[in-house]
């Protein structure tokens, strides 16, 4: 039998990048919360300069939960499902957002506006065949006030290039308008990425520092950055990462109304007969508890978000909470990305910052250029950046230049390791009626539920973006020096730190889980919180705007408190 | 309202800030016995004799073998890697086997350039008897590569030749602008993330 716990006002499940925001605003209105969490916090001490620690073996994020309900994925409802031996998302107080690169961008207009924009300026037939596109229910003007909200709250670095339609070139100019400047100045440049952003203007681009979670300077009480080279899968020793785990968790703690469950996995999400949620129940320490509360916000992971509803069935959800319209895993996509690799004749020093620390490139995104002709709609966005370990710079590609082993090699590596980096490049994605998320036929998890399916393969919108990227990306790296250029093949993403949809938000509940507020079309007390209601990707990190439609939606919740929860 | 259970843990770590240091080695002395490994005798020459041709000691310094590349691989498999002990440890007795075949002496016996035939077959994925020979060979150049080029915490990179082979100037805690200066690379430090060169 279940422990039966007192009831709460809402029930938040994950404490990550979006529940780890969405908890602030709840307690500072008093609302009692129930932050039910399966990972712990975790001990700064723990995090090392060792990329054996971090980033081989990855053990800052290697917990249990996450790698016990690692998807499958397959290319096509008739090709194979395999697992993969590895999950990027762990659980923990403050979740990715502990380990992630902090970049953190504002989407632009148009990635809410796309189909109608695209249509517009090339046509119906722009549109990417057999996309599910459809125009965001929110706008960016009525977003921007919430994506200022965050970057002051957590503490955003960087330059506007855009406030309330004054241009300044050092920031980036194609942002979107912004009411003021960032709450701390970008962080710093180096040798080689100011070399970069030089060969960028020498080319008639527009190069600037790219925004980052990160503090440049002391902000509310935490050091600035120590640029120190062990940020990728690892967590900030000194604080300057600003997690949810050091900035909008700990506010919320604070007021008192917020308690924090560790370790607690969830299970199910219950529904009364007339379609309400009543609340949730996890499994912590062997034991089994059910935690009423009049609302219930979902914030686990995209993958995760989709598979609780769809194992959570009950009368009035016979396919899945909130799947009465057979809408829960559809319009699921990964981001597409690029690695491209530079190799210079001469030494960079790239062994030391933060891969936020860089120069990047927004020429080439979204809709800043002509597409006519190209055959895809979209863009991507270039970005140069800072931190290189040992192991991976002695991986490095050997270009046809040496063999793979032996003396000749080891004269070549001691060249070459630290002449080389890899760019990162993110593509505008749209989702298809043959991408989607259901549940695993076969694998299950150690309790015996199925595990989270993942259907995905190229499309043909999205590989001629990268490709154009890439080729873009080959002359800035060519511009700047570079003997020698590799762009990996587009091949499109497997599992990913950058998933989206499976609960779209959306007006239309026959084509979307939430509404423009990001609450159930169907269960009225059930919010979604993540990349999991996202419609487009942008060219760019998710985060920010997971962080400002969380916002958005726990303020909804608060201002609406007695229509949505009684 | 609060719910019946709490956890005093959430709020008394809640935002503790580790200060920049580097652990002491005296913090690691519970761990300092002598390691694990997992190999035995014959096992360890056959996997010393392949790191050694891969990265071989030339007049650039040491080897693989020099930087304890091999310790690392016979450490890891008894640890974090145990799991994949008994695939590699077929792996190896499948290089000697098809050494034996081909060369007609046990693989560490050969002579270099015959050791590095035997490499080049594996490599290729042309070694008859030996179907995964290509994916072995790989692996074991991985695990060399993070034996010479990682932490020497985990018991290779010795005296960090590895790391300044490459030119890398070690982990520091906080690195300053002159630092990522690409036109003068910082000194190197020979430090271990874990305060000491010797590890565990």
């Amino acid at each position: 039998m279940a422990i039966n716990l007192k009831p709460v006002d809402v029930a938040v499940i994950g404490l990550g990048a979006a529940g780890g925001v969405a908890v602030l605003p709840l307690a500072r209105a008093g609302l009692t919360i129930a932050g039910i969490e399966a990972g712990g916090w975790m001990d700064p001490h723990s995090f090392r300069p060792d990329e054996i620690h971090n980033n081989v073996r990855q053990l800052v994020t290697s917990v249990p939960k996450t790698k016990r309900e690692i998807p499958t994925i397959r290319e096509s409802p008739s090709s194979p499902a395999r697992r993969s031996p590895t999950h990027p998302m762990m659980n923990a107080v403050g979740g990715t957002s502990i380990h992630y690169w902090a970049q953190s961008w504002r989407l632009k207009p148009w990635d809410f506006r796309t189909r109608t924009e695209a249509a517009k300026r090339y046509g119906p037939a722009s549109i990417p065949a057999g996309s599910t596109l459809e125009d965001w229910p929110v706008t960016y003007d009525e977003l921007e006030l919430y994506y200022d909200l965050v970057e002051y709250e957590i503490g955003v670095s960087g330059k506007a290039g855009n406030i309330q339609g004054k241009l300044d070139p050092a920031g980036n100019i194609f942002e979107a308008p912004r009411q003021r400047e960032y709450p701390m100045p970008p962080l710093r440049g180096t040798e080689f990425t100011e070399r970069m952003a030089d060969a960028a203007r020498k080319l008639g681009w527009h190069p600037f520092r790219a925004p980052a979670a990160i503090n440049t300077q002391p902000y509310r009480g935490r050091p600035g950055c120590v640029y120190h080279g062990y940020c990728s899968f690892g967590g900030c020793h000194v604080g300057a990462k600003n997690s949810t785990a050091i900035t909008t968790i700990p506010e919320a703690v604070k007021t008192k109304n917020l308690t924090i469950f560790e370790y607690a996995q969830v299970t199910r999400i219950a529904a009364g007969a007339e379609g309400r949620v009543t609340g949730v129940s996890y499994l912590r320490g062997g034991k089994e508890y059910f935690q009423p509360a009049r609302a219930v916000l979902l914030a686990s992971y995209t993958y995760e978000n989709s598979r609780l509803l769809l194992l959570s069935k009950s009368k009035p959800y016979p396919m899945g909470l909130s799947n009465n319209h057979g809408q829960v895993g559809r319009h699921y996509f990964g981001h597409w990305s690029g690695f491209v690799t530079g190799l210079f004749p001469f030494d960079i020093n790239n062994w030391y910052g933060l891969p936020a620390q860089g120069t990047t490139v927004d020429d080439w995104a979204d809709d800043q250029f002509d597409h006519s002709g190209l055959g895809f709609i979209g863009g991507t966005t270039l970005h140069v950046h800072t931190e290189t370990h040992p192991i991976d710079a002695a991986a490095i590609d050997t270009f046809g230049r040496a063999p793979a082993w032996g003396s000749r090699w080891k004269a070549y590596i001691r060249e070459n390791a630290g002449r080389w980096t890899s760019a990162y490049l993110q593509t505008s994605t749209f989702p298809y009626e043959t991408t989607f998320l259901d549940l695993d036929s076969e694998v299950r998890d150690p309790l015996g539920d199925p595990v989270c399916r993942i259907t995905t393969g190229p499309r043909q919108n999205e590989q001629r973006a990268v490709a154009f990227a890439n080729r873009k990306m080959d002359e800035w790296f060519r511009a700047a020096g570079a003997i020698e250029v590799f762009q990996p093949p587009a091949n499109g993403p497997g599992i990913s730190t950058h998933a989206y949809g499976g609960t779209r938000m959306g007006n239309n509940p026959e084509t979307n889980v939430v509404d423009g507020w990001g609450f159930s079309h169907e269960a009225p007390n059930l919010g979604i919180l993540g990349a999991s209601v996202m419609g487009t990707s942008g060219a760019r990190n998710p985060t920010l705007t997971v962080q400002a439609l969380a916002w958005r939606t726990a303020e909804h919740l608060v201002k609406n408190w007695k229509s949505i929860a009684s | 309202m609060q719910p019946e259970e709490t956890d005093e843990r959430n709020i008394s770590r809640r935002t503790v800030i580790a200060s920049a240091t580097l652990i002491p080695v005296a913090a690691l002395t519970a761990a300092a016995q002598a390691p694990q490994t997992a190999l035995s005798v014959s096992q360890r020459q056959i996997l010393d004799a392949f790191v050694d041709r891969l990265i071989p000691k030339d007049e650039l310094g040491p080897g693989a073998l020099e930087c304890g590349a091999a310790n690392y691989i016979d450490r890891a498999l008894a640890d974090a890697l145990a799991a994949e002990k008994g695939s590699f440890t077929e792996g190896l007795s499948a290089v000697d086997a098809f050494a034996r075949q081909a060369h007609g002496a046990a693989f560490p016996e050969l002579a270099a350039d015959q050791k590095d035939a035997v490499l080049t077959a594996l490599e290729a994925g042309n070694a008859p008897g030996f179907p995964n020979a290509r994916a072995f060979f790989n692996r074991v150049r991985r695990l060399t590569l993070e034996g010479t080029f990682g932490d020497p915490y985990y018991g290779g990179n010795k005296n960090f030749a590895g790391w300044d082979l490459i030119r890398y100037p070690g982990p520091r805690l906080a690195v300053g602008p002159d630092d990522q200066k690409m036109s003068s690379l910082p000194k190197p430090l020979h430090q271990s993330a874990y305060g000491s060169g010797r590890g565990h």
